[in-house]
């Protein structure tokens, strides 16, 4: 079981690395190999993801009450491909000032590799719980159900909590620990909350 | 280009963790690079603490001793590469070293992309991909290496 999660990390590091055709471009270039940056199709990610989901769901022992588990499957996935992606993006970067920096990287530039576009909404409280909202989550957006608002709702908080490791890796590999909890209301809006633990 | 001859490569975790030290002289033992290595952690973090506006990954010279010098690199995620140079007759430029730890970082990347890779344990790293990439970078004597591709 172990196995399985370690063999589909590599596809979304290659392909989110993908989805940014301008540093591919830079790491294309000096190979002297091929001078076409890599692009990879979107939809294929999306599939990915729902497959993904899917498959924790069929392989966890009574996931109808163990959500739980499919949580922390999906999240400690997410965790990985997060510190790569960081490790990759912030290669060029002058170093971080603070905390405030480092999210604020998450927001603009790490959430414009992933998902083509920056959090719309970022609040604090300055003690070390932070609120991202996105109102427009891409991969919620050809999401919907028969029963309409609240059973969508319900059916997409499971492909929420991938992101959630995401998020979680990239601080964690930018030396900040924390806690992230996701929340949809209303589709396609989402909300991100990282809790920072005191140092 | 100056004809550079690394000595030794070492890459030390955020933890301050040894991840990878290879030593490429004939002249001098293993141990004194593990003792150059570490303490070169303190003198990066020094001077990272008492220069915070000088947000660059690239660190410079941290210190020359006997016939060998020390060049660091710290990245985003506060791993530190250390190279140590024989020194040469001719002056070392910087854009030469950026160029060397550049292309120590994008091993390292690859390295860390890897899934199998426990990012958040403390053992060093074995795979052969990694080590050969590093072994090429330390054999190259000032020429153009074409980087493996990412």
């Amino acid at each position: 079981m172990s196995v399985l999660p370690a063999a589909i990390s590599p596809f979304f590091t290659a392909l989110a690395a993908g989805d940014d055709a301008t540093s591919t471009a830079s790491t294309a270039l000096t190979t002297g190999g091929s001078s076409k940056p890599i692009l990879v199709n979107e939809s294929c990610l999306e599939f990915l993801m729902m497959e993904m989901v899917d498959l924790m769901y069929r392989t966890t022992a009574d996931s109808e009450n163990d959500k739980e588990s499919v949580f922390y499957k999906l999240e400690v996935l997410g965790y990985q491909v997060g510190q790569s992606l960081v490790e990759r993006f912030t290669r060029d970067r002058p170093r971080f000032g603070d905390t405030l920096d480092v999210v604020k990287f998450i927001c603009k530039d790490l959430w414009t590799i992933i998902f083509k576009k920056q959090i719309d909404n970022l609040k604090t409280n300055h003690r070390g719980v932070y609120v991202l909202q996105d109102n427009n989550f891409r991969w919620f957006l050809r999401m919907s159900t028969e029963g309409g608002g609240a059973e969508a709702t319900k059916k997409a908080v499971p492909y929420l909590w991938f992101p959630c490791g995401l998020i979680r890796g990239a601080l964690a590999n930018l030396g900040v620990v924390s806690v992230v909890i996701a929340e949809t209301t209303v589709l396609p809006q989402c909300t991100f909350q990282i809790k920072i633990a005191k140092s | 280009m100056s004809n550079i001859k690394i000595q030794c490569i070492a890459i030390i975790g955020k933890m301050n963790n040894p991840l990878y030290i290879k030593n490429f002289s004939t002249t001098h033992p293993d141990l004194k690079y593990h003792y150059i290595a570490h303490t070169s952690i303190d003198v990066i973090e020094e001077r990272v603490s008492t220069s915070p506006e000088a947000s660059d990954t690239y660190l410079g010279l941290l210190y020359a001793m006997e016939d060998l010098a020390v060049y660091g690199y710290l990245t985003n995620t506060r791993v530190k590469f250390v190279v140590v140079l024989s020194v040469p007759d001719a002056v070392i430029k910087n854009s030469d070293m950026k160029s060397i730890f550049r292309k120590i970082h994008t091993a390292y990347i690859n390295q860390v992309c890897n899934p199998f890779y426990n990012l958040d344990g403390k053992k060093s790293i074995v795979s052969k991909r990694f080590i050969t990439a590093i072994d090429a970078i330390g054999k190259m004597t000032g020429e153009e290496v074409s980087i493996s591709s990412p």
